[in-house]
């Protein structure tokens, strides 16, 4: 099995924040959980710097990146990521309360990988974290880098 | 633009061949001689130069002096009653290019006493005219004038109409001469060539009609070659016709004096006498000055009727510009404010033509004839027109003359035919000629004058009140005014488009955000529940579980309200994608996607044979997944529920029955039925955000079809949705 890379969460809202982990917490996934509270933290990490000038590198398994966030918002997040042609094969999973089809179209455009619209149903909204924790943080290899990896 | 529309004229132009300008001889009641501008040497004379003036040869020295001082002078005319060799004569002279030509006639009678007369004479008729106001008491005080003046039998003023013909409006006599007070003498009674010379040289004199012409000798000029130019000479020999006309008219001798309105030919003073008579230079001057005086105030008088017009005509267009502000469209305005609409050019009926159609008030020709009369206009490519008699020009028209004869017609785009139009109706005039001109046009021999000035009347028919150029002013600049209001009007419904397409984009984003702001609260109360469900569902009691399960279940219908108020307005916006619909295969679809919410329940489906559809599938969907899921949840309990769906193949439209044996519903609510959240059932009965069916129905009235719902309550309902067939040339496929 691959090195368990983080799962990068990109959240403005508190309380879906809260209920995202618990999501997240409940599919008992071993990854590490790494939260940024809006679009520019998000490209930070991503890039390694500013507060993550720091940190240890490595793309993460997946970023599940809410559409509506401050300062540079999702589908900015999403174009950087796939037009940066080291960064463009990291899986991004738009979650997103907006059951507007022009953001659904506009996201396919970017390259998005998967589209979630927020179930009410908690359930339902539980399922489907899990159906893509466990496929894009564990079954997901990355593809291989130019000098490997493990 | 006036149009005239001039008879085919029975011109005696005669004129236009006589030289009437270079007759070669002059009336023999004076003498003319033209001498070198400078050397003053005598290049010709008449004739009877040596009769008049006893005159041999060349210039006495006294003469010769003076019209040397006035050669060399400014003044334009030169005027002497002065001893000329043995005789007094009144000595006149003009410049011309041919040389100074000096005419000679006897002196007036009296020197100075008669030149005291004149001026007092000319000092009455300023005072007379100036208090009176109307045309026709000028012309009689001036007639009164000249004939006091002159010594003339009977003098006429007459004035020309637009086509020439004369009228006589005044008249003074003694009884002599026949009266023609009121008669009219058609256009050819004065060629068009001795209109232009009177214009020119404002008064004429024949003292004998049956004069013989002393011949001007050598008859070329010797400067130029040519014969020489008499425009200007008071002795000018007039033409044989015109004294012939003259005697026909039974008079012996005449004098005319133009009046000049805006250097138009306005008119003419005439004096007759049966016999011969002399007027000397002194009165003839008088005369002249007479007719400035009077050409001046017919001018003054004109203009103030026709500013008093103008002003009139000017408030109409104001009072109605200000009624057509408020109006729809313009033809609407003009429609509410016909009295006004027609009084703009004095008419009595006006229409309006437009892409839209005809409109029109008051005496006016049938709509179809207003119609035609639009494309004649069109085809004639002019952008107005103003014609007193239509039959003339248009003789089919004569069907309707007696309703509108006139139309007077300004064009208001400069792309489509589009007209505003006024008509007046025909005006049936008795008119009394002075002889009869149908007979002056049968002349055969046109060198021969008309011989009758026997009264003849003439009925005037198919022809309007003429229509003046203040009509036609007040049409054009209603013409620019309905123009504005047009590029008004276009410029408040830009400004309404674009006001509706940011209403339309706020309204938009409004809906967007609610759709990402409105639904996360929803979905927190949900989630948050679960998660205390979750963690403490095994310690509470049953009632706490319930209240638990209760703000489960209300955050979810609310956020499923939300979703469904957010798909109905989306359906307002999304544009369809038409296409043909397998509607069997789609109610195949729909009743498998139902399938795991019926288990346990019995149903029977009667689907009978349904005929595709040109629609949009995804929204068509909607609407059977709504139809469908209100017959299954309204027939619950029913065992077996029945469900039928049924379709027609119409002449235009295709048809749809979804119906079942449910609770039904209560016919008189069924308007209620198709609103947004009208419900006609409880919600603990049956659960629902009363949306679907208004969905249903504007998915279907975007497809330009018809719902119905029939209903009886707990006898099942039925609804009825029709789509119309694809028009071939709209949606090729």
């Amino acid at each position: 099995m691959a090195d368990l890379r983080p799962i990068l969460l990109v959240e403005d809202n508190p309380r879906d924040l809260e209920l995202t982990l618990a999501a997240l917490a409940k599919c008992q996934l071993a990854n590490e959980i790494v939260v940024a509270r809006d679009g520019a933290e998000a490209l930070d990490y991503l890039n390694g710097r500013n507060a993550y000038a720091d940190r240890q590198p490595g793309d993460p398994a997946v970023v599940l990146l809410d559409l509506k966030l401050p300062k540079v918002d999702g589908l900015e997040v999403l174009e950087q990521v796939k037009t940066n042609p080291v960064q463009r094969q990291i899986p991004v999973v738009m979650l997103t309360s907006s059951r507007e089809e022009r953001d659904l179209l506009r996201s396919y455009e970017l390259g998005v990988n998967a589209f979630v619209v927020k179930p009410v149903d908690f359930n339902a909204f539980f399922e489907a974290i899990q159906d893509l924790g466990m496929f894009w943080a564990i079954l997901n290899e990355p593809p291989p880098r130019g000098n490997g990896h493990g | 633009m006036n149009d005239v529309t001039t008879d085919p004229t029975i011109d005696l132009d005669a004129c236009a061949a006589e030289p009437i300008r270079i007759p070669g001889g002059i009336q023999p009641h004076g003498a003319l001689m033209v001498v070198d501008p400078v050397t003053l040497e005598v290049l010709q004379a008449s004739s009877n130069l040596p009769d008049v003036t006893g005159l041999v040869g060349g210039l006495p020295e006294a003469l010769a002096a003076e019209l040397r001082d006035w050669a060399a002078s400014d003044s334009p005319a030169f005027m002497r009653t002065m001893a000329v060799g043995a005789r007094n004569l009144q000595v006149s002279a003009h410049r011309t290019a041919q040389g100074l030509i000096v005419e000679f006639e006897e002196p007036p009678a009296s020197g100075v006493e008669a030149r005291d007369m004149l001026y007092l004479r000319l000092r009455q008729f300023l005072e007379a005219v100036g208090e009176v106001d109307d045309i026709p008491a000028i012309a009689a005080i001036a007639v009164r004038e000249v004939r006091a003046l002159t010594g003339f039998d009977r003098v006429l003023l007459y004035s020309f109409d637009a086509e020439g013909v004369g009228t006589v409006l005044a008249e003074n006599g003694n009884e002599v001469l026949p009266s023609y007070l009121n008669l009219r003498f058609p256009a050819a009674d004065i060629p068009a060539q001795a209109r232009e010379l009177y214009k020119l040289s404002r008064l004429r004199l024949i003292p004998d009609a049956n004069y013989e012409p002393a011949p001007i000798e050598p008859p070329l000029s010797p400067l130029d070659g040519r014969p020489l130019d008499l425009s200007f000479a008071a002795l000018r020999s007039v033409s044989p016709v015109h004294l012939e006309y003259m005697r026909n008219m039974g008079t012996g001798s005449s004098m005319s004096i133009s009046i000049l309105v805006e250097g138009e030919l306005w008119g003419l003073i005439s004096g007759h006498s049966r016999d011969p008579r002399r007027v000397d230079a002194q009165v003839r001057t008088a005369c002249d000055v007479l007719g400035q005086i009077l050409s001046l105030q017919i001018e003054a008088r004109e203009q103030a009727v026709r500013t008093a017009d103008r002003l009139a005509l000017k408030n109409v267009e104001a009072e109605l510009v200000a009624k057509l502000s408020t109006a729809l469209n313009y033809q609407t305005g003009l429609g509410d404010n016909a009295e006004l609409w027609k009084q703009l050019a004095r008419a009595e009926g006006a229409a309006v033509v437009t892409e839209e159609g005809v409109l029109s008030v008051g005496s006016a020709p049938p709509e179809d004839q207003i119609r035609r009369i639009a494309e004649r206009l069109s085809e004639m490519d002019v952008t107005e027109l103003a014609i007193e008699s239509m039959a003339q020009r248009w003789p089919e028209t004569e069907a309707f003359a007696e309703r509108a004869s006139g139309l007077l017609a300004v064009s208001i785009s400069q792309i489509h035919s589009n007209w505003l139009m006024w008509f007046r109706p025909e005006v049936i005039r008795t008119v009394e000629w002075a002889g009869e001109p149908q007979k002056q046009r049968e002349l055969g021999d046109r060198l021969h004058p008309r011989k009758s000035f026997q009264l003849w009347k003439e009925q005037v028919r198919l022809r309007a009140t003429p229509w003046g150029q203040v009509d036609v002013e007040s049409a054009r600049s209603f013409r620019s005014s309905i123009q504005n209001f047009v590029l008004r009007r276009a410029e408040e419904r830009a400004e309404l488009t674009n006001r509706l397409v940011e209403i339309n984009k706020e309204l938009e984003s409004f809906s967007y955000s609610i759709s990402h702001d409105l639904r996360a609260p929803f979905r927190h109360v949900v989630g948050f529940a679960e998660l205390l469900n979750d963690r403490a569902g095994e310690r509470l009691d049953p009632t706490s579980r319930h209240y638990l399960q209760s703000i489960t279940d209300a955050a979810l219908s609310a956020g499923q309200l939300v979703d469904d108020l957010l798909n109905f307005s989306q359906l307002g916006r999304a544009g369809l994608k038409f296409s043909r619909v397998d509607v069997s295969k789609l109610v195949a679809e729909v009743r498998r996607s139902m399938e795991p919410e019926l288990e346990g329940r019995e149903i029977e489906w009667r689907v009978g044979a349904l005929p595709s559809a040109w629609a949009d599938p995804a929204m068509i969907r909607q609407v059977l997944q709504n139809l469908l899921h209100n017959a299954l949840k309204y027939s619950a309990g029913r065992n077996p529920a029945i469900v039928t769906i049924e379709g027609e193949d119409l002449s235009d439209s295709t048809s749809y029955t979804v119906s079942d044996n449910g609770v039904g519903f209560d016919p008189a609510y069924a308007h209620k039925l198709f609103g947004v959240f009208q419900r006609l059932h409880r919600s603990e009965e049956f659960e629902g955000t009363g949306i679907g069916l208004a969905l249903v129905k504007r998915v279907i009235d975007r497809h330009g079809g018809t719902i119905t719902a029939h209903g009886v309550v707990d006898g099942g309902a039925s609804f009825t949705f029709t789509l119309p067939k694809r028009l071939r040339a709209e949606h090729p496929e």
